[in-house]
Parts: C-alpha cells; sequence; structure tokens
C-alpha cells in the first residue's frame, strides 16, 4: 500500500504489473429493509474476494438476483440507502488508502472519476441525455477530464469515434436518431474517451440483437487492448464470457463459487452449480439432452446455512449445510469454494 | 383427425402510422405462409431478431391481431370469422399463449391458484369444487407441480422458472392442440431455462400437443425444433427441418445469424482478434 497521495496523474499511470489493479477483500454488501421497527437484512454480497489483474478482462457470471449488480455497484461506489457496505475492503491500485470509493474524499472520488475508473452500462438511452445533442454528452462527461483547446477535445473525440467505427456526424445527432448499437458504442467511446484504467461494463450488450452484439463485443475488446485497461465484465450469458474475458469469476447466491482463467472453467468446471450451468447449454450440432436443475435459487433475505447450494446440489453432504466452504485454489489460479472437491472437512 | 391444423396463406400485417397527410407504412410481416398438420404434433420455431415481425406474427396467430391481408384458418375455421363470443371462447379452448414475462403475465395482487380455478370454470363451467380442484392439481403435475405448492401462493413468491409453469399449466387447463409461446424462456434463468424447453417437449411427445415457439435464441432453437422458419423484417428468409437449416443455412442473412452464436467451448479458439 503506498501511503502518499500521488503527487501528478502521470505518476499513477506508471504500470507496476505484478501489482492488481482491484482487490476486493471479503466485501459484504447488505440491503437493509426496516418494517415496523424490525429490521431485514438481504445479504446481496456476502464474503467475495477476488483481484483483478492489470489488462486482463475479467468476467463476473450468475443468474438474476445472484449479486453481481449489487456486487459492481459497491465497487463503483454507487451506494445508496437501502444498500450498505457491512464489511470488508476494495483498493484501487490508483485509489490506495481507503478501503473503497464510497470511504474516499469526494475530491479524490471526483479526481479518479473517468480519468482512471469508467462505466458502461445496460441501458444506453439511459445514460446519453435525451434532449442533447451527443456533442453535449461528451462535453459534459470527458471535458473536465481532458486538457487542451476545445478544437482539441473535438478532434480527439472524432478520433476515437472511429475507433468504433461511428462517424463524426453522430456528434450532431440526438440519441433516439441513432439504433440500438450506434448508441451502444457512442457509450463505449464515451467510457474509454479518456483511456481509463478500470472500465466497469454491466451487461453493455443484452439489449442489443444477436448479430449486433458480436459486433459491439468485438469493438469493446479491440479498445481494451489499445489502451491498455483492465475491465470487469457482467453478463449472465455464458456465450459472452466464453467468447470475450480472460478470466472468470461464477457468482451464486452472493457469493463466489468458482474463479478460473475462462477457457479452464469451460474445460474443467468443478463447483456443481458451475457443471451444471456450462453442461446446460445448449449448442448447434449436438442432439444430446439437457436437464435444468432441480429447486429455485434461494431467498437471500434467508438464505440457508452452510453453503447456499447445498439444497439443490447433487453433491451434497451433510457439513454443507453447517459450514460454509472456503474459496480454495485446486490447481494454480483456479478456485473452488465446494466441500466435495476439496475434501476440506476438517473443522 | 387428419387435415391441416394451422394453416397461415400469404399473410402480412401493415402498420400505419402518422396522420392524414404524412402516414407512415410499416410492414411488420410480409407474405408468409406455413401450415402445422394436425395428428402430427411438433414444434414450430419462428427465429428473428426484434423488429422481424415475429411476435406480429404470432399475434395473429393468436387473433389477437388481424391480418392485412392473406388468411390465417385454424382446424379448417377462418379466423376472421371467429367474432362471437361463442366462437371466440372454442378458439381460445384450441389455442393457448404463453407470454414471455412470467412476471408481468400475472397480477402481483392475486393468488396464483385463483387464476387457475377461474380458468378451469371457464373453459368446463361450473362443477364442484372438488372436480375443479382436481384438474387444476392434474395440468399442474403435467408441469412439475403441484396444488399443494401453489395454493395461496403469491407471484413474488414463486422464482420465474415456477412461474413459467404456472403459466404453462393455466394453458393447459384449457386441453389445447395449439400452444403459441413468445419468448418463454428468455426471462428465466439459466439453471431453469432448461426445464422449461424440455417441458415442451415433454407436452408435445405425452400430450400431443403443437408449439410455435418464437425466439431469437438459436441454440434452443436447434435443441427442440422440428421445424423453423427465419424471419428478417417481416420476411421469411429461410425455412424447413430446423437441424439442416441451422447445420447449414443458405440465406445470407441466416449465416449471418448463425454466425453471431457465441458458441461456449469452441470460442475460444476463435478468440477475437486484437
Amino acid at each position: 500500500m503506498t501511503t502518499a497521495a500521488p503527487a501528478s496523474l502521470a505518476d499513477t499511470r506508471q504500470p507496476d504489473s505484478d501489482r492488481p489493479i482491484l482487490v476486493v477483500r471479503n466485501l459484504q454488501a447488505h440491503f437493509r429493509t426496516s418494517h415496523f421497527g424490525v429490521n431485514r437484512y438481504v445479504r446481496a454480497v456476502d464474503g467475495i474476494s477476488f483481484d483483478v489483474r492489470r489488462g486482463e478482462i475479467y468476467g463476473l457470471a450468475g443468474e438474476s438476483s445472484s449479486g453481481k449488480t449489487t456486487l459492481v455497484k459497491t465497487i463503483a461506489g454507487a451506494i445508496k440507502p437501502p444498500l450498505e457496505v457491512v464489511g470488508g475492503t476494495i483498493e484501487f491500485s490508483f485509489l490506495p488508502g481507503y478501503g473503497g470509493l464510497h470511504r474516499a474524499p469526494p475530491a479524490e472520488v471526483a479526481r479518479i472519476r473517468w480519468r482512471h475508473l469508467s462505466y458502461i452500462m445496460q441501458g444506453s438511452m439511459n445514460v446519453l441525455n435525451p434532449v442533447r445533442r451527443l456533442r453535449k454528452s461528451f462535453d459534459d462527461f470527458a471535458r473536465p477530464h481532458i486538457a487542451g483547446t476545445g478544437k482539441q477535445f473535438e478532434a480527439a473525440v472524432i478520433d476515437h469515434l472511429a475507433r468504433v467505427k461511428l462517424e463524426p456526424s453522430v456528434l450532431a445527432a440526438y440519441p433516439h436518431e441513432l439504433s440500438g448499437g450506434m448508441r451502444q458504442r457512442a457509450t463505449i467511446a464515451l467510457a474509454t474517451i479518456c483511456r481509463p484504467d478500470f472500465v466497469i461494463a454491466d451487461e453493455p450488450t443484452t439489449a442489443l440483437d444477436v448479430v449486433v452484439q458480436k459486433d459491439v463485443l468485438g469493438m469493446i475488446r479491440g479498445i481494451q487492448r489499445e489502451i491498455g485497461s483492465s475491465m470487469l465484465f457482467v453478463t449472465h450469458d455464458m456465450g459472452v464470457h466464453a467468447w470475450l474475458t480472460d478470466r472468470l469469476g461464477i457468482m451464486y447466491a452472493g457469493r463466489l463459487v468458482e474463479e478460473a482463467a475462462t477457457p479452464e472453467i469451460f474445460r474443467n468446471p468443478l463447483h456443481p452449480y458451475t457443471k451444471h450451468l456450462i453442461a446446460s447449454l445448449p449448442r448447434i450440432g449436438d442432439d444430446t439432452p439437457r436437464k435444468g436443475l432441480e429447486g429455485a435459487p434461494p431467498n437471500l433475505a434467508d438464505p440457508p446455512p452452510g453453503c447456499r447450494f447445498h439444497p439443490r446440489c447433487p453433491l451434497a453432504m451433510e457439513v454443507c449445510s453447517r459450514r460454509v466452504p472456503d474459496m480454495i485454489e485446486t490447481a494454480p489460479g483456479h478456485r473452488v469454494a465446494c466441500f466435495a472437491v476439496n475434501g476440506s472437512e476438517a473443522p | 383427425m387428419s387435415g391441416t391444423l394451422l394453416d397461415v396463406s400469404h399473410v402480412s400485417k401493415i402498420f400505419t402510422r402518422g396522420g392524414l397527410f404524412s402516414s407512415r407504412r410499416i410492414v411488420a410481416v410480409n407474405d408468409v405462409s406455413f401450415r402445422i398438420e394436425a395428428g402430427k404434433p411438433e414444434i414450430f420455431t419462428i427465429i428473428g431478431e426484434s423488429g422481424s415481425g415475429k411476435t406480429t406474427l404470432s399475434r395473429m396467430i393468436l387473433n389477437i391481431e388481424h391480418p392485412s391481408r392473406g388468411r390465417l384458418a385454424f382446424d379448417g375455421v377462418d379466423l376472421a370469422m371467429v367474432r362471437s363470443n361463442a366462437d371466440r371462447m372454442a378458439f381460445m379452448h384450441k389455442v393457448q399463449p404463453i407470454f414471455q414475462n412470467p412476471f408481468e403475465a400475472f397480477n402481483p395482487l392475486k393468488q396464483l391458484d385463483r387464476y387457475l380455478f377461474m380458468t378451469s370454470r371457464r373453459f368446463h363451467g361450473e362443477g364442484d369444487p372438488a372436480a375443479i380442484e382436481l384438474a387444476v392439481d392434474g395440468a399442474l403435475r403435467k408441469v412439475g407441480l403441484s396444488l399443494k405448492e401453489i395454493r395461496h401462493r403469491y407471484p413474488h413468491e414463486l422464482s420465474g422458472g415456477q412461474l413459467q409453469r404456472v403459466a404453462i399449466a393455466r394453458a393447459l387447463l384449457a386441453d389445447p392442440k395449439l400452444i403459441v409461446a413468445d419468448e418463454p424462456v428468455s426471462m428465466v434463468d439459466a439453471s431453469l431455462r432448461m426445464s422449461i424447453v424440455n417441458l415442451f417437449k415433454t407436452l408435445r411427445d405425452d400430450l400431443g400437443i403443437s408449439i410455435v415457439y418464437v425466439t431469437h435464441d438459436l441454440a434452443t432453437a436447434y435443441y427442440i425444433s422440428d421445424r423453423i422458419i427465419i424471419m428478417q423484417k417481416g420476411s421469411v428468409v429461410e425455412s424447413g427441418d430446423a437441424r439442416a437449416v441451422l447445420s447449414a443455412p443458405q440465406h445470407p442473412y441466416s449465416r449471418q445469424l448463425r454466425d453471431a452464436v457465441l458458441l461456449p467451448g469452441v470460442a475460444t479458439a476463435a478468440s477475437p482478434q486484437t
């Protein structure tokens, strides 16, 4: 952990490639609801630890209500009641010493926003102001972070738009005049114009058609490689993960259950939930019957004790309902939280 | 009974937008024809991206939307002739819908079993409550649930997969010959999706119900369909046996769709270029 605050922006950009850019340790974020004086906690993120290395795309997969959006919100510092961070730390390498955006002073957050940390969100229509032309949106978001004259800024924007294959003329357009794919490409350009160190992408292609989706994913990859950002990429679509991400974390009911390099997860899934998830994907040209998983995802206000997957797990043992399995490295870079896989039954 | 169950012949749907002087015509469905034979249950899939007209087509099969040109006939009856209440009831007896979002399909303030009882009374008349409960329980058992689990439950207490099963059970209460399912699994969690898809296979094989399955997901379409049509901007660009079409698509648009599917497993070999 570096002690002194960085003297200038240039200093923080020095690549110390062996240190991860984002370190999350034992993060717990709960929703608190209070009815008639009774407090209930929805444990949407419950003890998650992972690192994102420099220059990689880290994927987060999980079904709806597995807590992946809450995790992303917490990391991005968008914490509003009823969401509360109960414990754990989030360390960005460009924001050392605070333990998360929500604990950093506003001046520090303003310093890193967009310059070091930016976001690509799901509904591109919601990001772009519908009553402002695209040029104004670029001004609003990025102008304060880029030095130089207005002309230079505009040239930089046009140059950057070319990377996502958009004509300079879109700058004069309103968001509703563009197609969904073009809007999403514009938001990608908006999020990456300042060459941030870290980009958070939450389901950026879910609202797009399949044909457009692949193009947009290709552009995200291309830009990420070119400017050397790290990326946290969230989607429930395993096909997108297989195609895009370098490492993959699988979430189930607010916890990380498995993490490994993406090809490794697809080749050799260890956790029973991951195994099922991958085995149940239908493939064109493959007629073997697929099975659905029995039961339903748990209610996070009242999750089952021990491993949260055990009521649906084919390998469930007695210990699974008593204790929470730890994430244990079974092979280099491959961590799994499962007693049946790890054999870590010793109390 | 042999013959044609559903006959869609040269159907077009044109929406007009705008006023008297500056109206724009949007051709949502353009000259589509296909048939589903009676006595030979199958899963017939309509594939297309958003705006391809697949939902408009399915709404015309459900007789919610009326075609601008062409003719739809179900069991030999022209759908344009289905006007009176009695005719509509008879039609709904045979054709039932399943919608995309099970959370929106049910009123959140209404207990789920009441939907099922209402549907049962509607189609089979007022009977003694025991007989109705038996019918409802029977329909729920066909989809892997039971009345005991559903009784007095509200929609928010069930998962998306369970709700979608209740929606299917409700459709089954009418003893339909055809079910029109518009994107039935796109809102269902990944771990439950395949159980719904497998349920459609069971309905076809065990109950002899034909299913019109509307989707944009080529992988599940390949998994369950017997025949497919691929739609682009309202027109059918390719049709035929599902395996043949999806394994070796001929039309450029079908090939484009097929190539856009992100196949897990083979994907890492064909990773994007830098």
